[in-house]
């Protein structure tokens, strides 16, 4: 196999509960030109592909969004493609990014991902259309949410291994407070547990604070062959060159009762981990990876997460979790952008933004009050549903 | 489709920064779209699930190759990928676990009626493999796992022929 592919660039919005003075494709305008400034680049003349990272039709009342965020940037007639998978799409357009350019199509391709969730439609609307992506016919017609779902088998967890709200509270309280270190957040919080376990019930055992967020918000990679971006990426030479090295993806059945007696944890994410695992060569993730974005659409989702990413057994997610093992200063520090909790979870773009984190992390650029020193190798976690598709993605700095 | 420009939105409270390159796009105007759909949607193979619970009869489907048992129903067996059988189940079963929704999604207008908080409960129904959810008429604070619960009909009229079903505590 070819050299694994490049992190050439990056560059994103603000996150935001509502950008009003943007639509979909100003969005990309903005991710772009950061981008830009970003790589030291005047344009895209030099770049081969484009790849569009979008979730909704419903909120942009648009579709085919993709050939216009395409034609927005310029990069026609160069070919482009869309890639949908739910809550993984930035993720998945990485890895479909990462072949594209493993299978020798092309040695360079922008990914970008753009959503507009903020405040387009009424929050009854939006909490309709997010309903339309579980199934229709069994769990949308019945009054099913995604919160209840998720909340259906965090309660399982808690029954099965004694996972408690203070373990899942942890979570929301410090995601939102790394946050307050990210100068694009859209919710950072001072929060203590006490706040999250008060505050009002959405779908028990999740709280209002265990719930993520909302968002505007867009960003881009650009992915290239290291000889391509040495070539043409101004900035390249100037930051260690961060390989994109290992990418590994699992399904589940859509329906969580279809996966019963597996309904505590996700186990397409276990087997993307172990895929990514093996291309990366990784064999004790805890002490191999030094930074990770975890997928924390709710807070005890990361809980779940450190066990199916083998982490800790299962079952001591919730302990490990409130021990610090994962904050700032733990052994694995996750989520130091803040997380889809506190950064803010635009879905075709939060896949990206947690790529660009841990880029920020390995080539030492996070603030001071995030950056985790040393960090070499970086994880991203990013599913759809809960977990129907699961994608893990790993980053290696070498110097 | 209709689209009818509803309000202008002023957005000077938006400062500019020294650094904004888009001052000569101001302000921003938003309009108000609308879009409503009607689907005449098929059920498919699914359908007699459906249509029996107006008779009060709760199935299921059973593979003959593997013999797995699906509520709700796949008319295909996804491990051996031959047709399944229709098998009647007793529409009892335990509770596995559930959660308490303070908000209905209002997808349809027999959820849109559901008085909050509802219970969302995933029913192991004797016989089946699968967990079935529905929506349990039951007390959130009352629910313990392995609770015995049964499916209760009613006549509608209803909006989902789902909802000619909930589970209440047996
Ligand atoms: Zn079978």
């Amino acid at each position: 196999m070819p050299a694994a592919p490049v992190i050439a660039a990056v560059g994103c919005t603000k996150i935001a509960s509502e950008h009003r003075d943007c639509n979909a494709r100003d969005l990309l305008a903005d991710a772009l030109l950061d981008l830009l400034a970003d790589a030291g680049m005047d344009g895209l003349d030099a770049v081969e592909h484009g790849l569009a990272s979008y979730e909704s039709d419903h909120f942009n009342m648009q579709m085919t969004l993709g050939a216009i965020l395409h034609d927005t940037i310029g990069m026609t007639p160069k070919p482009g493609l869309r890639i949908e998978g739910g809550g993984a799409t930035g993720a998945l357009a990485l890895r479909t990014a990462w072949a594209h350019i493993q299978s020798g199509l092309c040695d360079s391709i922008l990914v970008y991902g753009v959503e507009k969730n903020g405040r387009g439609v009424s929050s009854r609307t939006a909490n309709q259309l997010f309903a339309l992506s579980a199934d229709v016919d069994w769990e949308t017609a019945i009054g099913g949410t995604y919160t209840g779902f998720y909340a259906a088998m965090m309660r399982a967890h808690m029954a099965q291994y004694g996972t408690r709200e203070e373990h899942f509270a942890h979570v929301a309280a410090r995601n939102r407070g790394n946050a307050a270190f990210n100068p694009i957040a859209q919710k950072p919080m001072d929060i203590s547990i006490e706040d999250v376990l008060r505050s009002r019930p959405v779908a028990e055992p999740y709280k209002l604070l265990d719930c993520s967020l909302l968002s505007d918000g867009a960003a881009c990679i650009l992915l290239a062959s290291e000889a391509w971006a040495r070539e043409h990426v101004p900035a390249f030479e100037a930051r260690p060159p961060i390989f994109f090295t290992g990418t590994g993806c699992g399904t589940d059945t859509m329906r969580l009762g279809d996966r019963y007696p597996h309904i505590t944890n996700f186990r397409a994410k276990q087997q993307a981990a172990q895929a990514a695992y093996a291309m990366a060569d990784i064999g004790d993730p805890l002490r191999e990876i030094d930074v990770a974005e975890l997928y924390d659409s709710y807070s005890g989702v990361e809980i779940q997460a450190v066990e199916d990413l083998g982490w800790v057994a299962r079952g001591n997610g919730g302990a490990a979790v409130a021990d610090g093992a994962f904050d700032l200063d733990g052994a694995l520090p996750v989520n130091t952008s803040g997380g889809l909790l506190g950064r803010g979870a635009p879905v075709g773009a939060t896949g990206i933004l947690q790529a660009m984190e841990v880029a920020q992390q390995l080539w030492g650029l996070a603030d001071q009050r995030r950056q985790v020193a040393g960090a070499k190798r970086g994880l991203t976690d990013t599913h759809a549903g809960i977990a129907s598709i699961s994608v893990v993605n790993i980053f290696e700095r070498h110097d | 489709m209709s689209d009818k420009v509803s309000n202008l939105i002023d957005i000077t409270e938006r400062e500019s920064a020294a650094d904004d390159i888009w001052t000569d796009f101001r302000p921003i105007e938003r309009i108000t779209l609308e879009l409503a759909q009607r689907y005449h949607y098929s059920l498919g193979k699914q359908s007699r699930f459906f249509i029996e619970l107006q008779n009060r009869r709760f199935f299921a489907t059973a593979c003959g190759s593997c013999g797995r048992v699906c509520a709700p129903p796949r008319p295909l067996c996804p491990a051996c990928l031959q047709p399944t059988n229709w098998r009647e189940l007793t529409g009892e079963g335990r509770l596995e676990t559930w959660s308490t929704l303070h908000f209905s999604p209002g997808t349809n207008a027999d959820v849109a009626a559901l008085q909050t908080p509802y219970v969302l409960a995933y029913v192991l129904l004797d016989g089946a493999d699968t967990l079935f959810p529905h929506v349990l008429r039951a007390e959130g604070e009352s629910l313990r796992r392995g609770m015995r619960v049964r499916v209760a009909y009613n006549e509608g009229p209803v909006s989902h022929p789902i909802h000619l079903m909930v589970f209440v505590l047996a």
